[in-house]
C-alpha cells in the first residue's frame, strides 16, 4: 500500500534519482486539512450515503426486490448493503492515502470475477457506485439541500474554500470502482 | 510502504472501519512535521552529490588501508562503486525524509544488507564512517532549518545504527 508520498518515492527509485518534485507534496500537506475534513464528511455520513444509494438503486429498478431479484430476500440485501459500505470504505482510505493502490489492492482486484460469478448485475452496482459518488461529493463540498435529503437532512459545517482539486480526486476513486466493475 | 498515512490504513482496515478522528488526528500530526522533512529533502537532493562524496573521502581518510592493492577502494572501478554506495544511502535518506518514516531504507537499504556485505567481504566500518562524518558535517541553519536538520540526523543515525 502505499501514499502519495511512498508513491513519489516509488517511482524516483525506479530511476534510482531522488525525488524532485518536492512543490507537488508540499501542496499534499498545504492541502492536508481540506483532505482530512473531506474524509470525516464521507466517514462521518457513511451509512446515510450507502442506504441512499442502495435504495436509490431499488427505486430505479423495482425487479431487484422482488422474488429472484438480487436485493430479495433481507438476507441478500444486507449483502449488498454491506459491500456499499466496503467500497465506500477503501475509498476513504485511498482519498486519506492520496492515492489509489489500497483501494486496486485491498478492493477491487479480483472483485469484478467475484461478482459475475455471484451472479450480481454490473450495471445495478455501478449506479449504486454513482449515487454515493454524487452524495460523497455533496457532503465534501456541503452542497446538499434540505430539498434533497428531507428530515435527514445534516451538514459538516466546516468553512467553505476551493475544494475543487480534492472533488475531483475523490471523483476519481468512484470511477474508479466503476470501471473496474464494467 | 510503511508511513504514517499506511499503518492507521493498515489498522483500521484490520478493525473494519472508517477513519474515525482519532485516525485523522495521526495524519494531521505527521502533516504538521511534513514541512521540515520536504526541506531537508529539497535541500539534500539539491546537494547529494557532493554530500555523498565528501562522506566517501572522509572515510577513505580514515581508512587508508583500503587504498591498498585487492582492498575495498583499489581501482577505479572499486572507487566509483564505493561512492555510488554512500550516494545510494544518502538517497534512501531522502526517500525516507519524503515519506516520513523509515521504510525506504528498511525495504531497500537494511534489509539484507549484511548478508550482502559478508558475501563481498565489504567492512562496514568505513561507511558508518562516513554517514558519521555527513552527521557531523550537516549545520543549521547554513544548510537547513533547525528541525529539517534534526529530522535529516535521525535518519543518519538510523543508517549508521543499522550498520554496527
Amino acid at each position: 500500500m502505499l501514499d502519495a508520498f511512498s508513491r513519489a518515492v516509488v517511482s524516483a527509485d525506479a530511476s534510482t534519482s531522488v525525488v524532485s518534485d518536492i512543490a507537488a507534496l508540499r501542496g499534499f500537506v498545504a492541502e492536508g486539512n481540506k483532505r482530512l475534513d473531506a474524509v470525516n464528511a464521507i466517514a462521518s455520513n457513511a451509512s446515510c450515503i450507502v442506504s441512499d444509494a442502495v435504495a436509490g438503486m431499488i427505486c430505479e429498478n423495482q425487479g431487484l426486490i422482488q422474488a429472484g431479484g438480487n436485493c430479495y430476500p433481507n438476507r441478500r440485501m444486507a449483502a449488498c448493503l454491506r459491500d456499499g459500505e466496503i467500497v465506500l470504505r477503501y475509498i476513504t482510505y485511498a482519498l486519506l492515502a492520496g492515492d489509489a493502490s489500497v483501494l486496486d489492492d485491498r478492493c477491487l482486484n479480483g472483485l469484478k470475477e467475484t461478482y459475475a460469478a455471484l451472479g450480481v448485475p454490473a450495471t445495478s452496482t455501478g449506479r449504486a457506485v454513482q449515487i454515493m459518488k454524487a452524495s460523497s461529493l455533496a457532503h465534501i463540498n456541503d452542497t446538499n439541500t434540505e430539498a434533497q435529503a428531507g428530515k435527514r437532512f445534516k451538514q459538516m459545517g466546516s468553512a467553505k474554500g476551493d475544494c475543487s482539486a480534492l472533488t475531483a480526486e475523490a471523483g476519481s476513486y468512484f470511477d474508479r470502482v466503476i470501471s473496474a466493475l464494467s | 510502504m510503511k508511513s504514517v498515512v499506511t499503518t492507521v490504513i493498515t489498522s483500521a482496515d484490520a478493525a473494519g472501519r472508517f477513519p474515525s478522528s482519532s485516525d485523522l488526528e495521526s495524519v494531521q500530526g505527521s502533516i504538521q512535521r511534513a514541512a521540515a522533512r520536504l526541506e531537508a529533502a529539497e535541500k539534500l537532493a539539491n546537494n547529494l552529490d557532493n554530500v555523498a562524496k565528501e562522506a566517501y573521502a572522509a572515510c577513505i581518510k580514515k581508512y587508508p588501508y583500503l587504498n591498498d592493492s585487492g582492498e575495498a577502494n583499489s581501482t577505479d572501478t572499486f572507487k566509483a562503486k564505493c561512492e555510488r554506495d554512500i550516494k545510494h544511502y544518502m538517497r534512501l535518506i531522502q526517500y525516507c525524509l519524503v515519506v516520513g518514516g523509515t521504510g525506504p531504507l528498511d525495504e531497500w537499504g537494511i534489509a539484507g544488507g549484511r548478508e550482502v556485505y559478508r558475501a563481498l567481504n565489504l567492512p562496514t566500518a568505513p561507511y558508518v564512517e562516513a554517514l558519521s562524518f555527513a552527521r557531523s558535517r550537516g549545520c543549521a541553519p547554513r544548510d537547513m532549518s533547525v528541525q529539517a536538520l534534526v529530522e535529516y540526523n535521525a535518519l543518519l543515525d538510523y543508517t549508521i545504527n543499522s550498520l554496527s
